[in-house]
């Protein structure tokens, strides 16, 4: 469904990501695991559109994006979960929800889908005209999946999704995450949590320094001592 | 007692254009960070536009606002995409000496096309006055207020609940998270700047029956604009209105019980007692 090949891309012409070539196939979780630092948020801003690669491909659905804009990409399908949240904090749930929902090919559906979107969450569904900001942060990565899933995403990619969340919390992330795969949904989890995203994800790729230095399926990436190595910055 | 009252409803009246002023900057800062120093030479720029409308086809500025508003936000429009947005990312400072930059060639373009004197624009409602008591009104003003408010409110709405005016705010809370939601940040930029510099021409409308207009005048509205910008927080909506009142009442009141002169300088008085005591000016919000 997602293919990148020979991604180069950096800030000020400094590469942070060289020649990496990841792929996603249709209903599958794909784990994206690295240190701090190694390249995983630069990546999934690539597959955004918000930072623009310096050589490489992205390939969607047989189509070539990697010049798409950020805008058209949405379009797609092609969600982004940014790390850190980004609630729009002075807006409530709900006006959170509907801008999820902002693009051409999801406003027609954004009644449906906000229904839908509340029953996952019924937390939310509670505090649907408090100010995002005032949200604790568990809420507030609720509220940030709840408007990915707004735009009716293909693919969802969930940039560190745990961070600085307390375990029961992670534990229902992660919880959702595996409800969301049942019913087929295409995911890119980032994640620093090696373990949990091991138990949740069908394949993984490791980065390390901008490369791509362990990949495969999760239980061979578990065994395979170059992960640890790659996870502990050796 | 009659002064007083006088002086309130003037205030209040002016206060209201002041307002809407400071709207159309207090918008294009919440989503672009750009401070417009050539503000108050746009406004002139509208009324010249209305006096060459005058003196062409002998149109009221009322009737001509109808043609100067889409012309000035075009313009708008233009200058945003062209000058303002090559220059994102870049320092403040260059960007604050190009809006001044721009503010020169404004004044000087105005200087050449109609010369230096100054000139009426003149209206069939300019020398109507609405007498309540002891008060004295002049319709051109109530107008004002009641358009000023009128466009407040709508804008008001149109950010609380329409699509376009949630991406507005979008771009202004968190910009990246504004474009992960697929909303076009640039095209947000250019369009509310747009409708900032159309803003200031129905601003310009407002103000000029009964106003003499030279060009060289866009500085003074720049830095009554800015005052009231930053009285009301920068972005915060319902404060820059109500700094627009305060910034008119103190006008109005400094000219009546001070002097013609010395009166014009009780707004800035004003205006530094108010951020010496509150910093973050007349909002209750501190964002
Ligand atoms: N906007 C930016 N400008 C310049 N350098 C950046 C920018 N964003 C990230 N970097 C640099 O690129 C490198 C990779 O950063 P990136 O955010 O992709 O790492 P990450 O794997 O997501 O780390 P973390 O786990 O901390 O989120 C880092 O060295 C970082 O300093
Ligand atoms: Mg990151």
């Amino acid at each position: 469904m997602l293919e990148v090949e020979g991604l180069v891309a950096g800030y000020g012409g400094t590469p942070m990501l060289r020649d990496v070539s990841v792929r996603l196939a249709a209903g599958e979780i794909v784990g994206l695991l690295g240190a701090n630092n190694a390249g995983k948020t630069t990546l999934i801003n690539c597959l955004s559109g918000i930072v623009q690669p310096m050589a490489g491909r992205i390939v969607f659905d047989g189509q070539d994006v990697t010049r798409a804009t950020a805008r058209e990409r949405v379009e797609l399908g092609i969600i982004q979960v940014p790390e850190g949240r980004l609630v729009f904090p002075e807006m409530s749930i709900r006006e959170n929800l509907l801008l999820g929902g902002f693009c051409d090919r999801a406003r027609p559906h954004r009644p449906a889908q906000m229904e839908k979107v509340l029953e996952l969450f019924p937390r939310l569904k509670e505090r649907l005209t408090q100010a995002a900001g005032t949200l604790s942060g568990g809420e507030q990565q609720m509220l940030a999946i709840g408007r990915g899933l707004m735009a009716e995403a293909r693919i969802l990619m969930l940039d560190e999704p745990s961070l600085g969340l307390s375990p029961l919390f992670v534990q229902y992330i992660f919880e959702i995450i595996d409800k969301l795969h049942k019913d087929g949904l295409t995911m890119l989890l980032v994640e620093q949590n090696l373990n949990l995203t091991l138990r949740h994800a069908q394949r993984c790729y490791v980065l390390e320094r901008g490369q791509i230095a362990v990949e495969g399926d999760a239980d061979i990436v578990k065994n395979d001592p170059r992960t640890r190595q790659a996870y502990l910055g050796l | 007692m009659s002064e007083f009252w006088q002086a309130l409803a003037q205030g209040v009246l002016i206060g209201s254009t002041y307002g809407l002023l400071a709207l159309g900057m207090g918008l294009v800062y919440g989503v672009s960070g750009i401070v417009n120093f050539a503000h108050g030479d746009f406004i002139s720029l509208a009324m010249f536009m209305s006096l060459a409308l005058f003196s062409a086809f002998a149109l009221d500025p009322y009737v001509s606002a109808l043609i100067t508003i889409p012309v000035m936000a075009l313009i708008g429009g233009l200058v945003y995409r062209y000058l303002l947005r090559p220059m994102a990312g870049h320092q403040f400072l260059m960007i604050v000496q190009l809006t001044l930059g721009l503010s020169l060639v404004i004044q000087n373009g105005i200087l050449m096309v109609f010369g230096g004197q100054p000139a009426r624009t003149p209206s069939i409602v300019e020398s109507k006055l609405i007498i309540l008591g002891d008060v004295v009104l002049r319709l051109p003003h109530l107008i004002a207020f009641v358009v000023a408010f009128a466009m407040a409110i709508g804008l008001y709405v149109m950010l609380r609940s329409t699509d376009f005016g949630r991406s507005i705010r979008a771009v202004h809370q968190n910009a990246r998270a504004a474009a992960l939601m697929g909303v076009d940040v640039g095209r947000v930029q250019v369009v509310t700047f747009a409708i900032g510099v159309g803003i200031l021409a129905v601003a310009a409308a407002l103000l000029l029956p009964g106003t003499p207009i030279t060009p060289t005048q866009g500085l003074q509205y720049t830095v009554i604009t800015l005052l009231v910008v930053v009285l009301g927080g920068m972005t915060n909506f319902v404060s820059i209105m109500l700094s627009g009142l305060v910034i008119g009442l103190s006008e109005a009141f400094g000219q009546i019980y001070v002097s013609d002169t010395l009166g014009r300088l009780v707004p800035y008085a004003i205006f530094v007692l108010i951020m010496l005591f509150r910093p973050q000016g007349l909002t209750w919000r501190t964002s």
